[in-house]
Parts: C-alpha cells; structure tokens; sequence
C-alpha cells in the first residue's frame, strides 16, 4: 500500500514539477532554487478540496476502471517491459501516461480548448547491446482530441504515443510511440489475471483515512512486436507489466523517496515490492508488496518479510548517488535474489529526476536456481 | 651665344642650348632662346634684365620648377633632363635656397618655423636654423609669424631659409625690388656677405644696374639672350 | 624605407599645412559641421529605417516565435482539427496552435496571442519571463492573460488587476495572472504582448473552432518525408509554408515605403556629398599658395599629398564621429515618424524606440571617411600636378577652373543622357529608376557651374553699360570664382530641386487621392468593426444589427464590405468582397476598357477586378486570370478589369460577395456604406446607426463620408511629414555649403575688398557687393533648380511611384511652388551672406593690405 502512495508522491511530485517547469518554461529547463521553494509553498497548501478522495473499499469494474477518473487529481497508466530478440539482443521500455488535474470539476466554457486536465507522459528504452538509454517527456491537454483516456474501446494516448484495444474481441491491446528515431509498436496479451493491490485494490499510505488511492495491476502481459532504431528495426518478445494508479491525497512530510521493484521471474512468479525511506534514514514499516503466483495467486508482503541490501552504486553525472544493484530475500517464500541493471545510466532526466530501468535476476529459491527480468525504480536520490 | 668668361672657379652649373617659350593666345614669345652659360662655384653672378625678360624662366629651369623645351641644364654631376618630377624635386630641395621678391615665407608657420622646414625636409639637424636667425639678426623674432614682420624683415629670413640648408646654389629674384632703396641696400650687403662667407655659388636676377654691380659677373637677359654688353644695355 | 617614420618626421611640413587650419577656425567649424550633417542624416534614416525594420521583426518573432514552417488557413482561419490530427495522427511534436488578433485597451494596442501553454515548438520569444504558476491559471480559468510588464507599468496595471480590452468590436474583461518581462530582447520586443490561453483567446475573438495558424519547428532537408506528408494531409484551405517566407510577404508590404525613405536618405546624402566636396576643395585651393611655396622649397607631390590626406582624414574622423552622434539623436526623431506610418498603412509595430545598430553607423562612417577622403583627394591632385610657379598664380586656378568646368558639363551631359536612357529600358525594377534619378540630377548639377558661367557673362556684357561698378564686381566675382562658387551653387541647387521635385510629386499624389475619394466613396455614411490592422484578424459586424441597420428608413441602400487577406505561397493578397443593394452605382473608376460590359461581368460572378497596384506588381490586365487560394483550394479567377485604387499598394481584388461565398466559407461582413435617401440628415441616421450598435454591445467606428476623406488624408500628410523633415535637413546642408563657401570666398577676397576699401568704397557698400554676389547666387541656384525639379518630379511621379506602389498620377505642377522654390534659394544665400558681410565691412583695410 505504501508502494501506491509513494508512487502517488511521484506523481504529485510531477504535477507541482509541472505546473512549475511551465511557468518557468521560459527560463530553462532547470528547476531553479526559486522554483523549489513555489513547489514547497504549494505543498503546504490545502487544495484537495473539491476532489474525490480514496476512502472507502469500492468495487472495481471493467472495463471501466480502465479509463480516466476525473474526479481524482492524479492517475496513471504505467506499461514496463523486458523483451528480447531471437538473437537474444535485450530491451527494456517504459511508456507511462499520467493524467493530472489542474482544478476540480468539469468546465462549462465554449471553447473545445477549456479543460481542466492535463495529461504527461514518458517514453524510455533501454538498448543494452547499445549501451544506451533514451527517454522522452510530452505534455498535452484532455481537450480537442489531443490527449485522454477511455475505457471502451480501451484508448490511452497523448499525441500519437498511445494504448488501445484491438477490435477483435481478443482483449490484447496494442501499443504504440514514437519519437525521434525510435519507434515501438507492441502487441500486449495478458496472461495473468487483474491483481487488487492493497486491501481489495485500496491502498492506504498512512495511519490517516483518505491518504490513499487505488491500485490495480497486471503483471505478466505476454509481448510481441516491433522495436525500430532508425533504419534498424527489431523484431521482439517478452513480458510487460501494468500498473493502474488514481488517488488525490498528497502524502506525507518526512518521506524523502522510494525503491520500487516489479520482478518477474522464470518459475511463473511475479513480485511487486516497494520501500519507502524516510528522511531520518529509516525504512517506512508501511512498506509492502505482493507476490503473485503463476496462476494470479497473491501473497501480501511486509517490510519484515523483506531483507534488502545495496550491492552497487551509480553516480548520476545530474548529480545523486542511485543504489542500481541489490539482493532481496523474501523470506515467506525462500527467495534469494541478485537484482543487477541491464545499464547502470537508467536515470530519466525530465521535469523530475528519476531512475527507472530495467534489471535482471540471478538467484535461488532453496537448490532451485531462478532468474528474471524485471523494472526498477528510485526516486528521492537526485541532488 | 656662348658666354665663356675667364674665372679661375671649377664649373658648378652649365646650361647649353636652353630654350623655352610661351604661347600667349595666337603669339609664341621666345623668352629663352639657346642660352649656353656657365657658373663656377662660389661665383656671384647677377642678371640684368627687364620685367619679362626671361630672369624668372631661366631661375624656374635652373631650379628644376619647370623644363626646358630644348637644352641642357647640369649642375655637378646632375643632368635635370634626365631627372623625373619627383627627382627634380629632391634636387631642388637639397641644392637650391630661393629668395623672391615678394618673399613667400609660409604664413603659417613661425620665423624659426619657417628656417626649420628646409632641414627637416632635407633631415638636417635643427641647429642651423637659430645660427642663420642669428646671422640675418632677428633672434628676437624667431616666434613671430612672417605678417607681424617688416618687409627687410621678411626678407632676411627669406635669406636665412635659402641659406639656412647650405645649398649649393641660391637663386634670388628681384630679392630687393619689394624694399625701399636703403633697406634693399642692406639686405644685398647681407646676402652678398653671407654667401660669400659660406662659399656659396648666388644667382641674382635684378633690373637695376646698381644691384648688378655687386656681382663677380654681370650677364644681361634680353630678347631671350644673354649680353656682355651692360653698357649697352637699353634701358 | 619607413614611410611612417618619414611622415613622423616632417612635424613643420604638416604643422605648416595644420596651421592654416586653426588659424581659421570658423572655416574648420564649418566645414566639420558640413560633413558631420550630411553623415547624421544618413545614420538617422538609416536607423529609423532600420528600427521600423527591426520593430517588424520584432513583432514577426512574437507572431512567429523560433517556428520555420506555419499551416495557414482561409480568411476564416483553420479548423482546430488539423492541429489535433498533427500531433495524434502524424505525431509531429514540435508543433504549436496560435490565435491572434489585435486589441485595444485605453491607447494601447494590444497583440493578443493565444497559445496551447503545454505544446512546446516555441515558448521562448514568446513567454519572455513569467512569474510562479500562473500557467495553470490560464488553461483553467477563463479571461486570464499575461500582460507585457512594460505595457502593463504603463496602463498602471499588475498581476491580479482587471482590464477591459476591446477585441473585434467587443470589450471584455480580462484577469491579469502574470506580467511577462523581457528576457534575451529589450522591453521594447514585448511591447504590446498579450498572452492567453488558446480557449480564451476563442472565447474572446469569438473563432470558436478556429486557429490563426500552426507553427512547427521542422528541419526541411532532415523532415522532407514528414513535410510531404503533412502537406498531404492537410484540406484545400490550408497551406503549409516556411515561416520566413511569410514574414517575407509581410515585410514585403512596407518594402516599397522603406525604399523610398531610403532614396530621401541618398538624397540626402548626394547633397551631403556635395558638402564635403565643396568644404574639403575649399581647404585645398585656398592654400594653393601655401602648397606652391612649399613646392618651390622642394616638398614633393606625395609628401604634399600624404600631408593634405592624413589632414583630410583627421577632419573625417572628427566630422563623422560628431555626425554620427548627431545621427543617433535625429534617428530618435525619425523613428517615430516612420513607425507611425507604418502603423498608418501596413501593419501594427508596437516598437518605437531607437535600435542602435552597428551596419548604419559603419555605413555612414564608411562613407563619412571615404567621401571625405574622395572629395579632398581631387582638388589636392590638381594642386600637386600644377606646376609650383603656377600654383603660385589664382588665375592659373581659375583657368583649370574653366577647362574643368568644360570637362565637368561633358561628365553631366553623359550623365543625364544615360539617365534618359535608362527611363527607356521598360522595366519595373525601382533600382533602375532610382539609379537613373541619381543619374539624372548628378548630371544636372555637374552642368549647374557651367550654367552660371554664361549667365554671369551675359549679365556682365548686358549690364556692362547699365550697373554701376560695384553690381559689377559682384557679378563678376561669381564667375572669377567658380571655383569656390560652382559646388555650392550646386549644391543649393540640388537641394531645392529636390524640394521642388518632392512637393510636385507629393502635390500630384494628394490630388489624385482626393481625386479618388471623390469618386470612390460615395456613401453617405461608413461603419465598419473596429480592426486595428494587420492582415489576419478581421472584425466583423454582428449580423443582426447589419440587418436593423438596413431596415432604417432613412436608407437608400447600403454596400456590405468583407476584407481579407489571402495567403498562397509567398503572397499575400487582399481581397475585398463587396455587395450592393439594388440601385447603387459602384463609385470605382476603372482604366481602360469598356466600363458597362466589364461591370456587367463583375456582377455577374464571372471575373474579378484588380486595382491597380495589384495589376502593375503583379503584371495582370483584363482577361488574365489570378489564382488564389480558396477554401476549396487554389482558383483561378478571371480579370475583367483593372479600377484605380489609392488605398493599398500592394493592390487588392475586388470580387462580388456572392463569388467569394461560392469559395470562402467566410461569412462575415467588415463593414458598411450608407447610401441615404435624399433630404435625410446625416447626423440623425449616426445617432440611430450608434443606438443600434449600442443596443447590439457592438463597438463600431462609424465616418461620414466627409470625414473618412479628411481622415484619409490626414493619414495621407503624416505619411509624407517624414518626406519634409528630410527635405528641410537637405536645405540646411546646403545652406551650410553655401555659409562655407561664401566664408571661404570672402576671407580670400580680403586684400581685394581691403583694396576696395582703400580706394574709397565705404563698408556699406562693400556689404552690398557681398550680399548682391551671393543673392545672385541664390537666384542662380533657384532658377536652375526648377528645371532639375521639374525632371525629379516627373521621374518621381512615373517611375519610381509607378514601380514602388504601381500608382498612376496625374502631375499637378503648382507655379507657386516653383516661386518660393526661387525665394528659398535666394533666401538661404541671403542668410548665409549675413556674417561674411558683417565680418569684411569690420575688417580694418590697412591690415588687409599689409598681408602681401
């Protein structure tokens, strides 16, 4: 549940980074030590007021829960992926559209330009053989078409970076961005079930009722397509991970950032885990996650289940100290594993400053030995 | 008409054949007309001659001003016709110091000023210049401009400037026809003294015969010819 | 050997030249201020020029920002969706929406931008610097906008505070959320900037669905695929061109203006030629003596040249420098008057100030020094060929003089000769016809010296018997002098030619254009939406109060006006879709051609009119065609004839309403004109016309027929005003030439006038024998000038107007004019004769005369 707020952080984090980045867009594209001090006077400010907040246990629907929920100020769409070529050549992508709102309620203005919900998104690629990562940022409007989301026929885009269902009925979705030189177009079946997270998908982040949102995942999408470098295009395969976040609630004070894994590993089992760090240097005890059997089955984990240990360290040139490389022990389900990044440069340099990259998995479970693909992402660590 | 006088002086400048005219409307005046002369060095020299006569012509060629239309002007080793203008120039600047009747010191310039220009031009040291003021007496004058001048005033310094970069030759024309009689009276005493002294080889055009008589030699200029015949002289 | 060394040394040599300098200060003054005007005067045309230019730019960048391509649409703009089909469908990020208009609040004008804050082609230019999170406040809460801080500090405005701005006839109320200030441009550059969001810039300008434009950053050579498929994608009405052809069009506009003003600049600079050449051959010839003597002691030609040049060139470095500060502080005049008219004629500039840039100020210096150094190179030349007994001698001076003289009216005659002859060459190109101008009048005034040489010795062999003696001498004096008399007669001359030429032509302009009026604006009454120009914002009047208006029962019949401007390619063309009510004549006068069938054809939706201008530019005549780009793409319209029109030069299409509406989807009417039934008052049907407009919250700008001819040329006299500061500064430098030589005359004349005082003649007279010289002077200057004018005139009127604006005129030769042409002349000479005179009759004769 933790996971969820903190992941809630970030997008708050983004939004305020927005809103400032835009009224700073003539300046540079550095957040000046002026700006922060415009994103803490608006952290102290009360205005969730007018918006739905993540109180109560609902019940999901679909597909409904797929599209926006405009009464919440922040959502997300979050697709990860680990895929490969015949050959063995591996890529890690990462396309996530956020919707943010700027005002609550709906706008009654007569201009088809009138809203008040923006959308961002990221796009990413790992290209290990390349050693290279490249990432992009955009933002558009929920107005004339240009960005949104909608549940039936699923449709989540922003420009022409965008998600959507095929028309045949399959349930498999395709997704497509482009940007400069690069262009994945992907076709992505589900094979595992919608995971709630949290208590019956509510996820709180603290003692306080409110301070949560809702969460569900999918974490294992089979995917197939195509990966174009340049003239250069690649055939793939492999596996992604959604993850499906709406909340209002900002959250709280003393969290300074947050490791998040999401592990899928060769024995049919996926992990989701995410640890919170407070200022003071300490561990979160609300940190969680949940481990998913090959059949959708879920396990919910706590910060004692966990044992978690830095075993590498990046130094991001923008400044900051990222540990890429650790080993996790989960101890319910004797797991031992070595979690190393395909690149150690997976940090994304855009309004906020983050890593999020794709790792591997070397490790054991009791004699068995295990490995895996998997997304990694900290927050919390740039300077 | 050649004009060789007995004189025990070594030739400085000889003329042969010199010729010159002007064309005046439908009239071409002969002003020179196949002159021969020669001068010695250190000689003093006087040409008697009328208004017109040829006297400012002949000192005009001699000084390399204007070229003759035929003839030959040597002075040393120099051949004037075989020199350009700018050649003619610098020959003219080293070798000749003019005097004139009417003067022409340069207005803009101050008495020392004025001394001063012929040996800068010729990158002579400045020295010389308060000795010659020194010479023509007007020390005392030496920062005054030429106007706050009298005219034998003007003219002393006029004969300090052509002396004043130890030329070979000084020309003068009409040097006193601008001064009353005493006044011109001294400053011919001053020239005569002061070429003299430095050895100097003087030109003198005059119209008057007493002027003349100072001079070693005294050639007469008419109808573009030269005469020995003084006495003869047609006033 | 060390040629500087060599000048280093020869202190006394220069100090000899120098000094003749500072011992006439007066002369050295003038001359200086002579040179320094004539440079002042280019830098500051050169730079109003420059900063109307630079303010366009300006503008241009705030319309424009860092896009190389725009889609542009219809007269009604482009429809949103194709913006939204860019970015979904091909994915063309660096793309971004733009609605423009211009406002109006109190006495600013307003450039109102919508923009999509999160579309990110551009915001540099365009933002400049905002405060904290107002970007949020612009998406979501309607009528909030940033304001330019400059402008707002003006208005007495700041963040928070409300303002009503008035936008296409309507006022609204808008929020200021954020100031924005000036970042890398000068306040200046932002001046006037009115940002809001897309949706309230819709709301507010009422285009509902509708984009001014699309900027895109593309990289052509490396996008040449997607620019062919965005053209591909893109419907009939919209266009996809390179930003900088666009604002080519646009400056375009203003082109021929800016080159005219130019052409007064050179004008103004060949009299200011004149001047240094006149000043410097003054300092050369009156040291003739002074240069003779210094040859005779053995001074070369080059030492002597090397002396008078570097003197040249020190007065050069002195007279630019201050002609150049004196420019800057005209230029600061100047640009005022130049952007007004362009406010006037072209296109909204909110820049006023002053751009102080390098390339004028090079320029002017360049030829402030080159001219200089030119001007005195000739007569120092003649001074170091004469030979140095000659030199000794004035009538030697005066005798190269005449030959001169001769030589110079062969120079003249060839020149104007190939002046006329290149009139002949049947081109359109206004080079050419300014080059055979310049050819024209440089001939005509290398003739002038001569001219007054055969009239003073006529005057001299006629008045021989009938003055008495000191008219005589006067007289005399101009010719024996021409050598100092001749350029500055020359000169004034050119300038009251100019004077003349400019009034003849301006004169026959306002004629034809009141001409014009009288014909073409026949209704009673004109209102129209308030538009404050530029080619893409058209106000437009609400339709039902065009109907109430209609249904007045004063009114005979009305004519429905649309303006707009159309983009193809690099052109821009206006079109103006007109509709009469049965019963009312077209006031248009058409060239040529059969008027009854071509208005039939015209009526009829068969074929289109072309003013003018458009025709000449463009090079159309009847039964062409002109193809313009239409909402249902490009289409060729016939020409059924060509109608005189004075109101813009780059020409207009005149089409009937129901034509336009078979093309355009635009609907809307910019404006009305009121036919009244006999016997109805004007005044009554205004307060009826404005009750209706009231009643329909519509801002209306409403003009009798007498005042919209008497605001027409109101605007008509500003836009020359800037014509007669340049011909007034022209004077004054001749005036100056003129002071000078006269100066330089007297001060030669001294020993004569001293030996004239001797003689008898008493100061008075002497004053009168100065003052009669240089009247006579004057007289000749101003006689000359008026056949030199005429041509100017003549050259003005058919060609370089034809070429620039494509404006035929009848001439209209005013004799009056020509009269205080002459009293100008005379006037100026008069003037400038007061202190030499003064000063001669003061001079004690005996001091005179003691100087050899």
């Amino acid at each position: 549940m933790i996971v969820l707020m903190n992941r809630q952080q970030s997008g708050l984090l983004f939004i305020l980074a927005m809103l400032l980045m835009m009224s700073a867009c003539s300046q540079s594209a550095d957040i000046t030590p002026e700006g922060n001090a415009g994103i803490s006077s608006f952290l102290e400010s009360d205005d969730n007021k007018g918006y739905t907040r993540a109180e109560k246990i609902r019940e999901f629907r679909f597909p409904e829960d797929h599209g926006a929920h405009p009464d919440y100020r922040t959502e997300w769409w979050y697709f990860t992926g680990n895929l490969a070529t015949e050959e063995g050549r591996h890529f890690g992508y990462q396309l996530v559209l956020f919707r943010f709102a700027l005002k609550p309620g709906r706008t009654t203005r007569t201009s088809n330009w009138a809203t008040n919900q923006v959308y961002m998104a990221h796009l990413a690629l790992t290209d290990v053989a390349a050693q290279e990562f490249k990432f992009y940022e955009r933002f558009a409007r929920n107005a004339v078409g240009l960005a949104g989301a909608r549940a039936e026929p699923f449709h989540v885009w922003l420009d022409n970076w965008q998600v959507k269902s095929v028309n045949d009925d399959s349930g498999t979705w395709v997704l497509q961005a482009s940007e400069e030189n690069l262009e994945i177009a992907l076709t992505l079946s589900p094979s595992k079930p919608i995971v709630l997270q949290g208590d019956r998908g509510l996820s709180r982040k603290g003692p306080s009722a409110g301070n949560a949102s809702y969460y569900y995942s999918i974490t294992r999408i089979d995917t197939k397509g195509t990966i174009t470098l340049g003239e250069q295009r690649h055939q793939v395969t492999g596996l992604s991970w959604l993850d499906r976040e709406w909340s209002t609630s900002a959250l709280n004070e003393d969290q300074e950032g947050w490791d998040w894994f999401s592990l899928q590993l060769t024995n049919g089992y996926d992990l989701m885990y995410y640890q919170l760090r407070r200022k003071d240097g300490s561990i979160e005890p609300f940190s969680s996650g949940t481990l998913i059997g090959p059949q959708g089955g879920t396990t919910t984990l706590r910060a004692e289940d966990i044992i978690l240990e830095t075993r590498d360290v990046w130094e991001s040139p923008q400044g900051g100290r990222y540990p890429v490389a650790w080993r996790m022990k989960i101890l319910p389900a004797g797991l031992d594993l070595e979690i190393t990044p395909y690149l150690h440069a997976q940090e994304l340099d855009t309004t906020v400053r983050y890593w999020e990259g794709a790792v591997s998995i070397q490790g054991r479970q009791g004699d068995e030995k295990i490995a895996g693909n998997g997304y990694l992402e900290m927050t919390g660590y740039a300077q | 008409m050649a004009q060789s006088p007995a004189t025990n002086h070594s030739p400085l400048l000889s003329l042969r054949g010199l010729t010159h005219s002007y064309r005046e409307g439908e009239r071409v005046r002969q002003v020179l007309d196949h002159i021969d002369l020669d001068i010695g060095e250190g000689e003093f020299i006087a040409i008697l001659g009328r208004s017109g006569s040829g006297k400012s012509t002949l000192f005009n060629l001699i000084s390399g001003i204007d070229q003759p239309q035929s003839g030959e002007i040597q002075m040393l080793e120099t051949r004037l016709s075989a020199l350009n203008e700018h050649d003619r120039t610098m020959y003219r600047r080293r070798n000749i110091g003019f005097i004139y009747q009417f003067f022409n010191l340069l207005p803009t310039l101050t008495v020392r000023e004025n001394l001063l220009l012929p040996l800068e031009l010729n990158k002579l040291p400045p020295d010389r210049a308060d000795e010659l003021l020194a010479a023509v007496e007007l020390t005392d004058r030496a920062d005054s401009f030429p106007d706050c001048l009298s005219g034998g005033e003007q003219q002393r310094i006029a004969i300090a400037r052509a002396l004043v970069h130890d030329p070979g030759l000084v020309l003068a024309d009409e040097p006193t026809g601008n001064l009353d009689m005493q006044t011109g009276q001294h400053i011919l005493e001053m020239l005569d003294r002061l070429v003299r002294q430095s050895g100097k080889t003087l030109v003198l055009a005059t119209h008057s015969r007493a002027v003349a008589e100072k001079a070693d030699r005294v050639l007469a200029l008419a109808d573009g010819k030269f005469t020995t015949n003084v006495e003869a002289f047609a006033w | 050997m060390d040629r500087a060394l060599a000048l280093r040394r020869q202190k006394i040599l220069r100090l000899a030249s120098l000094r003749y300098l500072l011992q006439h200060p007066w002369q050295l003054a003038l001359t200086i201020i002579g040179i320094a005007l004539g440079i002042a005067i280019i830098v500051a045309v050169d730079l109003a020029n420059e900063s109307a230019t630079r303010a366009f730019q300006v503008s241009m960048e705030n319309i424009s920002g860092r896009a190389t391509h725009q889609i542009v649409g219809g007269p009604s703009g482009l429809d949103e969706s194709i913006y939204t089909r860019l970015r979904t469908e091909l994915g063309v990020r660096n793309s971004a929406p733009v609605l423009e208009a211009y406002g109006a609040s109190g006495n600013e004008t307003l450039h109102l931008i919508g923009i999509d804050p999160l579309a990110d082609a551009r915001q540099g230019s365009r933002f400049g610097t905002t405060e904290d999170g107002v970007i949020q406040e612009l998406i979501t809460t309607p009528n909030t906008a940033l304001l330019a801080a400059p402008t707002a500090s003006r208005m007495n405005l700041t963040k928070g505070d409300d303002f009503e701005v008035s936008l296409g006839g309507r006022s609204y109320r808008l929020h200021i959320v954020g100031l924005i200030k000036p970042q890398n441009q000068s306040a200046a550059a932002i001046e006037g900037l009115l940002i809001t969001d897309i949706s309230t810039a819709q709301e507010i300008t009422n285009y509902l669905g509708r984009l001014s434009w699309v900027d895109l950053v593309l990289d052509a050579n490396a996008d040449a695929a997607l620019v062919e498929k965005i053209k591909a994608s893109l419907p009939a009405d919209a266009e996809l061109v390179p930003a900088a052809s666009r604002s080519n069009a646009m400056a375009q506009m203003s082109k021929a203006f800016r080159t005219n003003l130019m052409a007064m600049g050179l004008m103004a600079l060949i009299v200011g030629m004149f001047l240094v050449y006149n000043t410097m051959t003054f300092m050369v010839i009156q040291r003739r003596h002074l240069l003779g003597t210094l040859r005779v002691l053995g001074v070369t030609r080059r030492e002597l040249f090397q002396v008078i040049l570097s003197e040249a060139l020190l007065v050069g470095v002195v007279a630019t420098l201050l002609g150049l500060a004196i420019g800057v502080l005209l230029g600061q005049g100047l640009v005022h008057l130049v952007t007004r008219t362009i406010n006037d004629l072209y296109f909204v500039v909110t820049v006023t100030d002053l751009q102080l840039s390098a390339t004028p100020m090079i320029k002017a210096a360049l030829l402030g020094l080159g001219g200089t150094l030119i001007a005195a190179f000739i007569p120092t030349l003649e001074a170091a060929l004469t030979s140095p007994q000659a030199a000794l001698r004035r009538s030697t001076l005066e005798a190269h003089t005449h030959v001169f003289i001769s030589r110079l009216t062969v120079a003249g005659l060839v020149l104007f000769t190939a002046g006329l002859l290149l009139l002949l060459i049947p081109s359109t190109a206004i080079f050419l016809g300014f080059t055979s101008l310049f050819l024209l009048i440089l001939g005509m005034s290398f003739m002038a010296p001569l001219l007054v040489m055969k009239c003073v010795h006529l005057c001299n062999r006629w008045g021989s018997t009938r003055f008495d003696i000191t008219t005589r001498l006067a007289i005399r004096g101009i010719s024996d002098a021409l050598s100092r008399t001749g350029t500055a007669i020359a000169a004034l001359m050119l300038a009251v030619a100019t004077t003349i030429g400019v009034s003849i032509m301006i004169d026959s302009f306002r004629s034809s254009v009141v001409d014009w009026l009288e014909t073409t604006m026949r209704a009673d009454i004109y209102l129209s939406a308030p538009d404050l120009g530029s080619g893409r914002s058209y106000a437009a009047l609400d339709t039902g109060l065009i109907r109430n208006i209609q249904s007045l029962p004063g009114i005979a019949g009305v004519s429905e006006g649309r303006q707009v401007t159309i983009e193809s390619g690099a052109l821009l063309t206006e079109v103006f879709a007109l509709r009469f009510s049965a019963g009312i004549q077209p006031g248009f006068k058409l060239k040529g051609g059969d008027p009854p069938s071509i208005w039939k054809a015209y009526l009829n939706g068969d074929a289109v009119l072309v003013s003018e201008p458009l025709a000449y530019h463009r090079g159309l005549q009847p039964g062409d065609t002109i193809e313009l780009r239409t909402d249902r793409g490009p289409q060729a319209f016939g020409i059924a004839g060509v109608y005189y029109d004075y109101g813009s030069e780059q020409g207009k299409v005149l089409m009937e309403r129901d034509l336009y509406n078979q093309y355009f989807q635009d609907r809307e009417t910019g404006g009305l004109g009121l036919y009244l039934k006999p016997g109805v008052e004007v005044d009554s049907i205004i307060e009826q016309v404005k009750a209706l407009a009231a009643q329909a919250g519509q801002n209306i700008r409403l003009r009798s027929n007498r005042d919209i001819r008497a605001y027409t040329l109101q605007i008509f006299d500003r836009t020359f005003a800037i014509t007669h500061v340049l011909r007034l500064l022209a004077i004054l430098v001749a005036f100056i030439g003129i002071l000078t030589a006269l100066m330089a005359l007297q001060l030669e004349r001294a020993k004569e006038i001293a030996v004239l005082r001797a003689t008898g003649v008493t100061p008075f007279e002497v004053a009168k024998i100065i003052t009669l010289q240089t009247g006579v002077m004057g007289l000749l200057a101003g006689l000359f000038a008026i056949p030199t004018g005429l041509v100017l005139s003549q050259v003005l009127i058919h060609v370089i107007n034809k070429r620039s604006f494509g404006w035929s005129m009848e001439s209209l030769i005013n004799v009056n004019e020509l009269f205080a042409a002459i009293v100008l002349a005379v006037g100026a000479a008069l003037l400038a004769a007061i202190y030499p005179s003064w000063k001669m009759t003061r001079t004690a004769p005996a001091l005179a005369l003691r100087e050899e």
